[in-house]
């Protein structure tokens, strides 16, 4: 029983528990001690093992979710298997929701305690399979973190496929003119990086690429990279001539719009790989039929290949680190800023196209309209951040710095141009930040705090107003500039969606990928084997991307240095002789692990690929399969414990491990109070609560039965959540057969991130429990009853 | 890169495309319509008028799009059309 500080026993009368607990069936010893997870709680734990001959530990601490491997190691040190360990959740699930109610979070406690000691009793030892790890790792996005982690796991000596959605690597960085707060050049550091990824004999470059598939778990992905046609082969020698013969002309995106490009083109001077490539989307020739042919004569080294089919490469390997960078806000959608009306407000990305030497205007800094150099500039920030109107709620991270930066930019050229910043506030935390924000300040820009309300534009000069108020100085500002920048923040790729179900990733609510534990594991993925780097986990800048994308290099290697992996004992355990050959585990199984053999009537598990999520023993009819350590017997054990006294006032929760589980835990974290009433057993996936234990639970008299999940399609299983719903929803018409209310049954998708999600149903459940009728509670009783009679 | 563009490329008025001249021998059409089905920027259609020898032979329906690819000239069975181009009027260079 850990104090935890005061985290636990601030609200939780620990002795009090640990007392309870040596009242409790088989518990021969309980200990209270500050903080267990500390070498000398450890020791303790190990002691007590030897002196005591314990076979069961229960630890009451946090979540399992973080501590779990610590105390497991703990019990294996001293000689117990990992497995017959048990943790209840009294931190995060208690102690951290009901602060104010020191009597109630008790109780809960007692009852935490008492479900983790029924379960442990039941524990089993079991060994863990060892899988051996692919020692080759695929990086998916080839921006400045991506690049950094391929490097690094080639230089390791590991074999890497770098996959680049667009024509050449580089990314953001490359349509960057300076970086903050050193003002390199940043193509100039970024190129000699992109050309030696390019050459790098441990990395195979696929660009123009993108990841379709990825089948498989830690070690042994199977992942399926459609490569889409150049139509310029390798023998490219990107003299550029195949350009200038082509007749077509379109907006070059590189350049946001800018320039131009042909439709056969290279995004920019310095890309890798150099090879041209020919938007079919522009070129004349279409359907076979070689209209134009301008481009094929002017290659003298006839590269041009109108016949190259798109190419799917099945690739293995044994890590992914996920570095599919950010996007940036369109402000079109802000009417009161003009942008995409008023000519000259445009936005920071197009502003680093302007100021570039490579870019469309060779690097003088022009507005649009008139094509003149402005002299008076204003700046207004946190467009698209840190609003809950228009935009993102959270802060872009990079927006002010490179606005101070570009401010410099501008004095450095021509000093004379009048600079004016509007901002909220100014966030210069970094290394050398301040400085940088102290010379923009020297060099007389002038930071204005109060974002403009509106930009109006002259229609003869087309110049613009900016109209707002200075909260510092509590007066209105209308201030003319030639040119306005909107300093846009950064959001989720629109398409991290389609990784996050190919690799049944988390996203919070901003819809960046999760890591595993914010500050203990910051660049895994709750998936083992995923890691990630860069803005696809949060915006960030170049150094703290670079930085993310050696330690995901650094996790990843050591993954592989390895060679091998265990993958834990929670696979299917088969009772041959109830099993009855319907095959429905076999249907339901989402990783084809289960085979049927119909001549035998038998069923059997291919450990390997088994994900561990219990669906199938969830299906199973006969009792003749089940999960190991989430067995029928273990789970009902906790099921009984909760509802043995006083059941009618309680719900019994079942939470996912990956994303219900821990946005409960997430709740805890923030804060987040609610109701003490409830009681969550944890299974790995929503599809293990089979539909007996939600009747258990209402044969026992349980107030409520919450089942929560992973919100569908983002399950951790594929599609195991599919299956819960359908059971629910079985359960629910039944329910509603028989009379009963249905609304005592709660089905809720929670993510990670959604911990208010969680915390604000048990509120809502709240008043239904307490109003449950005795009747009800008898009625439901008598029908599950019979439901569960028969097995 | 899924960036909206919402300005006007700065070269936009430094790119000078051929200006094509298109010239029909009506006369020599057979009305096969090849022209008309393969050109990519769709610079011709059918006409309703009537050459000498009764079929409707192809007009040219806006002359600037044409970026004198060649290959009406090309598919044409009769020779019957081909494109020369006019001297640009501004000094300005093809991008």
């Amino acid at each position: 029983m850990c104090h935890c500080g005061l985290n636990i026993a601030g609200s939780v009368d620990c002795e009090e528990v640990a007392e309870y607990a040596t009242t409790l069936p088989h518990v021969v010893l309980a200990q209270d001690n500050q903080y267990t997870c500390s070498d000398q709680g450890q020791a303790e734990i190990k002691n007590d093992i030897k002196e005591h001959k314990l076979n069961r530990v229960v630890v009451a601490s946090c979540s399992p979710r973080l501590h779990e491997p610590t105390f497991r190691k703990a019990c294996e040190e001293a000689g117990l298997n990992k497995y017959l360990f048990e943790m209840a959740n009294i931190r995060e699930h208690c102690s951290w929701v009901h602060l104010y109610d020191r009597k109630s979070a008790t109780e809960k406690a007692k009852d935490l305690v008492k479900m983790a000691v029924a379960k442990a009793a039941l524990l089993q030892p079991s060994e863990e399979i060892e899988v051996p790890i692919a020692r080759k790792a695929l990086v998916i996005g080839g921006g400045v973190a991506g690049i950094q982690a391929a490097l690094d796991l080639a230089d390791t000596g590991y074999k890497v496929y770098l996959v680049e959605k667009e024509p050449s690597i580089g990314g953001m960085m490359a349509r960057i003119d300076k970086t903050f707060p050193t003002m390199d050049c940043s193509i100039c550091i970024l190129a000699p990086k992109m050309s030696d990824a390019g050459h790098h004999p441990n990395i195979e470059l696929l660009s123009n690429a993108e990841v379709t598939e990825v089948k498989g778990y830690i070690g042994n992905f199977r992942a399926k990279v459609l490569k889409k046609a150049r139509y310029v082969t390798k023998d490219c020698s990107a003299c550029g001539e195949c350009a200038k013969a082509c007749p077509v002309i379109a907006p070059n995106e590189f350049d946001v719009g800018l320039a131009t490009r042909h439709a056969i083109y290279t995004p920019f001077i310095q890309a890798v790989p150099s090879t041209y490539i020919i938007d079919m989307n522009l070129c004349l020739n279409k359907q076979g039929v070689i209209v134009c042919d301008k481009c094929t004569k002017a290659c003298e080294r006839q590269a041009i290949k109108f016949e190259m089919k798109p190419e799917t490469q099945e690739l293995e390997v044994g890590t992914i680190v996920v570095a599919t960078g950010a996007d940036v806000f369109d402000p079109s959608g802000l009417p009161n800023y003009g942008y995409g009306k008023f000519p000259n407000v445009i936005t920071s990305l197009e502003f680093e196209r302007l100021i570039n030497a490579g870019g469309p205007s060779g690097g003088h800094l022009i507005r649009p309209s008139d094509k003149q150099i402005p002299k008076r500039v204003a700046f207004v920030q946190c467009v698209g951040s840190r609003s809950d109107k228009n935009g993102r709620l959270y802060c872009s991270n990079v927006c002010c710095m490179n606005t101070i930066k570009d401010s410099l930019l501008i004095k450095e050229h021509w000093p004379d141009t009048g600079i004016y910043v509007f901002y909220v506030d100014i966030r210069a935390y970094g290394k050398g930040f301040e400085d940088l924000y102290k010379r923009a300040k020297k060099a007389g820009v002038v930071f204005i705090r109060g974002l403009p309300a509106e930009i109006v534009e002259d229609k003869k000069t087309h110049n613009l107003w900016l109209i707002g108020e200075n909260t510092l100085q509590n007066e209105l500002y209308r201030i003319s500039a030639d040119m306005t920048i909107l300093s846009i923040g950064l959001e989720a790729r629109k398409d991290s969606e389609m990784i996050q179900r190919l690799l049944t990733l988390s996203r919070n609510q901003d819809g960046f990928f999760l890591e595993a534990h914010p500050k203990l594991r910051p660049v895994d993925a709750a998936t083992g084997g995923v890691f990630f780097a860069g803005c696809a986990e949060s915006p960030k800048d170049i150094k703290d991307s670079v930085t993310q994308a050696s330690a995901a290099a650094a996790r990843a290697g050591i993954l592989m240095a390895k060679g091998k992996v265990t993958v834990e004992a929670i696979t299917p355990i088969i009772y041959a002789g109830k099993c009855k050959a319907c095959g429905l585990c076999v249907k339901v199984c989402p990783y084809n692990a289960l085979v049927l053999d119909k001549d035998r009537k038998q069923v059997s598990v291919i450990e390997a690929a088994c994900g561990g999520c219990g669906t199938c023993a969830a299906e199973c009819a006969f009792g003749a399969l089940t999960q190991n350590h989430f067995t029928d017997e273990q789970i009902t054990a906790q099921i009984d414990a909760v509802t043995e006294h006083n059941a009618k006032k309680k719900i019994v929760a079942f939470c996912c491990n990956w994303c219900s589980y821990a946005g409960a835990d997430f709740a805890g974290v923030s804060r987040m109070q609610y109701p003490p009433n409830v009681r969550i057993i944890r299974t790995m996936c929503s599809g293990r609560v089979a539909p007996k234990f939600i009747e258990r639970a209402f044969v026992r008299g349980a107030g409520a039965v919450l089942v929560t999940g992973c919100h569908i399609g983002d399950c951790h299983y594929i599609n195991a959540n599919y299956q819960t719903q359908k059971r629910v929803e079985r359960l629910w018409k039944k329910m509603e057969q028989n009379g009963l209310d249905r609304e005592r049954l709660q089905l809720l998708w929670a993510s990670a991130a959604e911990g208010e999600r969680f915390a604000s149903k048990i509120r809502e459940m709240q008043p239904k429990v307490e109003n449950v009728k005795t009747e009800e509670i008898e009625k439901a009783r008598k029908v599950f009853e019979k439901a569960l009679g028969g097995s | 890169m899924p960036e909206r563009i919402k300005h006007a490329p700065l070269d936009k008025d430094k790119i000078k495309q051929p200006r094509a001249e298109i010239h029909l021998l009506k006369d020599q059409c057979k009305g096969c319509g090849y022209c008309i089905e393969f050109c990519p920027k769709k610079v011709l259609e059918e006409s309703d008028e009537i050459n000498i020898k009764g079929i409707r032979p192809p007009r040219i329906v806006d002359e600037s799009q044409c970026i004198m690819c060649g290959f009406c000239t090309a598919v044409c069975p009769d020779f019957a059309i081909f494109v020369v181009e006019k001297p640009p009027t501004e000094n300005a260079k093809h991008a």
